[in-house]
């Protein structure tokens, strides 16, 4: 009897065994960390909500990992420039000369742009040859102008470095890779918006009084035809993405979108950018040729260069003194305040 | 004693199940005469040498080059069987270097073959993939050095660089950069056999010997002043280059 009752507590332990044995190992409970639960991004009043890669959704911990790597110089071959050496948060991610400063003095190709609003945008650089921001991330790292480096080399490096290691795995889980490098920077950079300026004050907030008369005047010649800017420059973000060429040359040096495609009718197109805050991002166009608003402003009056891919809305506009300080106080109005 | 011993039985029984309750099930190996292993050779030449990053070759020309980096992707395999249906090799990518020979193809079905065919390149979709989402084992992952566009987001099928000797005797030194870079959707080319029949036995592993030789693959093309192309900077010399790659490859 007391035989027969062991028996059954031995075959009932080894039954409960059995039906442990193969769970894998539980651990310890997680401690639900706030950081990680998905966040909805603060847009600016009138602004679409972004499109977001289902792998890539936005968290407060892969935000603020995202955002030490950009200022990080552990990027860059010699660990002297990070992604904010040229998109300085002060100048509105940009960085106030023509052309970029790499690593050893070398110069970038071209200007860098805005980083802001960039959750919008359907491809990324002047000539839109990379489609997604996640992308993006390496060709910098790569340029040999800019950090000049190998990308797997920099995830070696991040590797190394018991911080990351612990960063990287509290925001994705996993360890430092292309994978989440890329992740981590373009999820930050989503975050980046500019939309709060005197202009959307007027437009979306119904402050008659946010413009001035020469503000109201400039922005109704921006959106006729009278200074034509509107066709290019729409919407929310003042850019409909499209590549063109504005007359800025006759020959171009730099091919532009056509470096890209490789068709003739794409040399010396580039990317429509947006106008928020262009009072704050000089120099201008694609090579940071053009000093000031003013001078801009005169370019686009003027009609520019004659090329056979020029647009056709780049064309003499013969605006008065008054006009064209109109327009330019608009430009203005575009700054956040 | 007898309970003693049913104890022991009972204890003996639950331990074999409990060592044996996680084990996958063994499925049957395959039937060893369906299938064999095919694995292509891909030997790298330069004319009658073979290709490797520490000798001075020439081309037919007559000119004398090195070899710091030389690869290409090779996807899109079809073998054509004897009753002419084709067969893709699902999956297999190869990135080829001249330090590798043997790129396996897997188990195909034993039987007669008419021939072959693959690209040089990949196609569009794998072309345009993002490289950060490859784990670092796939030769679609960045790699080091680096044989994609992260500026233009596509994949170098073609990388050759390498020093060459520019002067018109060819007595000077070799240490002027050549480059040679080919991608972008239409650079891809198919590359065909699909009259070189060959045959998989039963009970025998087959191998495929393929020779390219990048001597012909740089024919007409004047290493001394066609230093370079990216292919988008001079797709003039990209196209003759890409060209050239169906009569560099040769079945041994």
């Amino acid at each position: 009897m007391q035989f027969d009752r062991m028996k059954k507590y031995v075959f009932l332990f080894f039954i409960a065994l059995m039906t442990f044995a193969c769970k894998k190992e539980k651990a310890t409970d997680p401690i639900i960390d706030p950081g990680n639960e998905f966040i909805i991004l603060d847009v600016p009043v009138g602004f679409p909500y972004p499109n977001i890669p289902s792998d890539n959704k936005p968290t407060l911990n892969r935000i603020a990992l995202g955002e030490k790597l950009f200022f990080d110089p552990i990027l860059s071959r010699d660990s002297s420039i990070s992604c904010g050496s040229c998109h300085l948060p002060g100048l509105k991610f940009t960085d106030g000369v023509a052309l970029s400063l790499g690593i050893s003095g070398r110069h970038a190709m071209r200007n860098a742009m805005t980083i802001l609003n960039v959750a919008y945008q359907p491809y990324s650089f002047w000539d839109g040859g990379v489609p997604n921001l996640e992308q993006q991330v390496l060709a910098p790292i790569e340029n040999p102008n800019e950090m000049d480096f190998d990308v797997n080399l920099a995830v070696e490096r991040l590797r190394n470095n018991k911080d990351y290691v612990a960063d990287f795995q509290k925001s994705y889980s996993l360890e430092p890779s292309v994978y989440t490098l890329t992740r981590a920077i373009a999820c930050y950079e989503r975050t980046l918006f500019t939309g709060k300026s005197k202009y959307d004050r007027f437009i979306y907030e119904g402050d008659s009084f946010a413009l001035n008369t020469s503000e109201k005047n400039g922005m109704i010649m921006f959106f006729n035809e009278e200074a034509d800017c509107f066709h290019c420059h729409v919407d929310y973000n003042f850019t409909d993405f499209s590549f063109q060429n504005n007359g800025l040359y006759s020959v171009y040096p730099d091919s532009g979108r056509a470096r890209i495609t490789g068709n003739a009718s794409d040399v010396g197109k580039f990317k429509v950018p947006s106008l928020r805050n262009v009072e704050l991002t000089a120099p201008y166009m694609h090579d940071g040729s053009i000093a000031t608003l003013e001078e801009v402003v005169e370019h686009y009056n003027s009609g520019g260069q004659p090329h056979p891919n020029k647009s056709n809305v780049v064309r003499p506009k013969n605006l008065s003194p008054q006009q064209k300080q109109d327009l330019v106080n608009f430009l203005k109005a575009l700054t956040d305040e | 004693m007898k309970k003693l011993f049913s104890i022991a039985a009972i204890t003996l029984a639950c331990t074999t199940l409990l060592f044996t309750s996680c084990k996958k099930d063994k499925s049957e190996e395959p039937t060893p005469s369906t299938e064999q292993n095919l694995t292509m050779h891909l030997h790298s030449n330069v004319g009658t040498h073979a290709a490797n990053y520490d000798s001075t070759f020439i081309n037919s020309a007559g000119q004398r080059f090195t070899i710091e980096d030389y690869r290409m992707y090779i996807s899109n395999i079809v073998l054509i069987k004897s009753d002419g249906s084709e067969l893709p090799i699902t999956g297999k990518i190869f990135l080829t270097n001249p330090e590798i020979d043997e790129y396996e193809l897997g188990m195909v079905p034993v039987g007669n073959y008419k021939g072959f065919r693959f690209i040089v390149g990949l196609d569009s979709t794998i072309n345009h993939s993002d490289p950060s989402t490859y784990p670092s084992s796939n030769p679609l992952s960045v790699q080091t050095p680096s044989i994609h566009w992260s500026w233009n987001s596509g994949y170098i099928f073609w990388k050759v660089e390498g020093k060459v000797d520019t002067t018109v005797a060819q007595t000077g030194p070799v240490n002027v950069d050549y480059l040679y870079h080919i991608g972008m959707d239409e650079f891809k080319r198919t590359i065909d056999f699909t009259t070189d029949a060959f045959s998989v036995n039963s009970g025998q592993d087959q191998v495929i010997h393929l020779n390219f030789d990048l001597a012909a693959a740089l024919i007409n093309v004047d290493m001394t002043s066609e230093l370079m192309t990216h292919t988008m900077d001079d797709m003039m010399l990209a196209t003759k280059i890409a060209n050239n790659w169906q009569s560099a490859f040769e079945v041994e």
